[in-house]
């Protein structure tokens, strides 16, 4: 079973590693790169814990191949730590929104958004609530979790 | 997951050789969403994976006037609900492909893939059929171009051969006056897998429906159309108790499938529903 060179960009770093077929995505940024920030909750494409960016549109790692993602873009929740470790405003929300209790699916609530907010700047509550559809968090009822994302869309673009 | 060669062809007729040389024991990937979901679960094991990610001819969405609209099976989910000629032409099909799953799988997985894939609990085939689709296989022995109804054979299972792919769906032109709806029911909204789907196209004149298709999905192990309601709503003027008379047919007439997301008969009752609902939605009429 062969294995693969992939030449990718994480979080704006260049890598060219060598993986076999079968490593996920989710995986490969974990195991072989060593950013646990992405995790892996139901490893069925359902929960949403391991999303992040691939070439600016959000994704479910671990239903994608490492392979899959040769020549193309990154982005993790490491990546969007700000110069001198300052926390993104997304992040900041999350906190101050009380968005997260467990936290382990907050990395993947917070990429999902990232992309959303992206997309619609400006967004309304049940525009949120469609955009992280594709999340699931067993802990916060997700209230606040749209309070948080609500909180940073004002933050980063104002009313 | 076990391990396999992943292989990446760069023309079709290479990748088409590559399945019939390889057969039952491949698999071909499109945006690799369902089928590394059943590779996780072990329910597919292949011992080669041909990546069609590298076939251009399998890109792109386009239309004519003349011709109607050609989707490259590779278009993602998002791709075809922010097209503009798709918004423009055919609105229900960009409302469907918008709500399909979620935002991270329409981002990822691909309509030829979805349709190859042929799972009954999903969105796109049913739009399709109504539509008047046409896909395209490309194979070892040739082209060849098949209606939806024969697309879709059974649960889980195309009439495609193991050395074809699925090239591009082709859709006729929209006549004047053509418009459509597309209703989902989930069970819960947090739930992507719909357990029933209503496509209903036709043309609106002047409170009456003519050349009408009302597709069911999702409820049945495929798209169901259904012929004696389409025939019975064809030039007749739309009151709500028509479409009260309609849902009735559709709900008589289709075979639910019946597990344990929803009982044949649960599935028999939110079809009616939707039907109904769909018939309002379409002509304007007062809902309960």
């Amino acid at each position: 079973m062969g294995k693969h060179l992939i030449n990718i960009q994480v979080n704006g770093e260049a890598h060219s590693v060598e993986v076999p077929a079968r490593r996920m995505l989710s995986d490969f940024l974990r195991d072989d790169l060593n950013l646990t920030g992405t995790k892996r909750g139901c490893e069925t494409g359902t929960c949403g814990a391991c999303s992040v960016l691939l070439d600016g549109v959000v994704v479910k790692s671990c239903l994608s191949l490492a392979v899959q993602a040769q020549g193309s873009s990154v982005t993790t929740i490491e990546g969007l730590q700000g110069e001198g470790g300052k926390m993104h405003p997304l992040q900041e929300s999350f906190m101050q929104c009380g968005g997260l209790q467990c936290g382990y699916c907050t990395p993947g609530f917070i990429m999902t958004a990232c992309a959303l907010l992206a997309d619609n700047p400006r967004p309304t509550r049940d525009e949120v609530r469609a955009g992280l559809g594709g999340n699931l968090c067993r802990c916060t009822g997700y209230a606040q979790i749209v309070d948080s994302v609500l909180d940073a869309a004002e933050k980063m673009h104002g009313h | 997951m076990r391990d396999f060669d992943f292989l990446e062809p760069t023309t079709v007729e290479e990748a088409c050789r590559m399945l019939a040389d390889l057969g039952e024991e491949c698999r071909a990937m499109a945006g690799g969403t369902a089928l590394m979901l059943a590779m996780r679960q072990r329910m597919l094991s292949p011992t080669h994976i041909v990546s069609l990610a590298r076939l251009d001819a399998l890109r792109g969405i386009d239309f004519d006037p003349d011709q109607g609209l050609r989707i490259g099976a590779l278009s993602r989910h998002c791709d075809v609900a922010h097209s503009a000629v798709v918004q423009q032409h055919y609105p229900m099909l960009a409302s469907m492909a918008g709500r399909l799953a979620n935002p991270q799988v329409r981002n990822q997985g691909t309509l030829g893939g979805n349709l190859c894939y042929a799972d009954p609990a999903t969105d796109p085939p049913g739009c399709l059929m109504a539509l008047d689709a046409r896909v395209v296989l490309d194979g070892a022995q040739g082209e060849r171009v098949l209606s939806m109804q024969e697309f879709l054979v059974d649960y889980y299972q195309t009439a495609m051969q193991s050395d074809e792919l699925l090239r591009e769906i082709r859709i006729p032109p929209p006549l004047p006056g053509s418009t459509g709806h597309y209703a989902r029911f989930l069970r819960t909204a947090a739930e992507h897998r719909p357990l029933v789907n209503v496509a209903l196209a036709l043309r609106r004149e002047a409170g009456c429906g003519h050349a009408v298709r009302l597709v069911v999905a999702a409820s049945t192990a495929i798209p169901t159309r259904a012929i004696r309601a389409e025939q019975f709503l064809e030039g007749r003027v739309v009151t709500p108790a028509v479409a009260a008379e309609a849902a009735a047919m559709v709900a008589a007439d289709i075979d639910p499938l019946s597990d344990q997301r929803g009982t044949a008969d649960y599935r028999r009752a939110m079809v009616g529903v939707t039907v109904q609902r769909s018939i309002a939605a379409l002509f304007g009429l007062a809902q309960e």
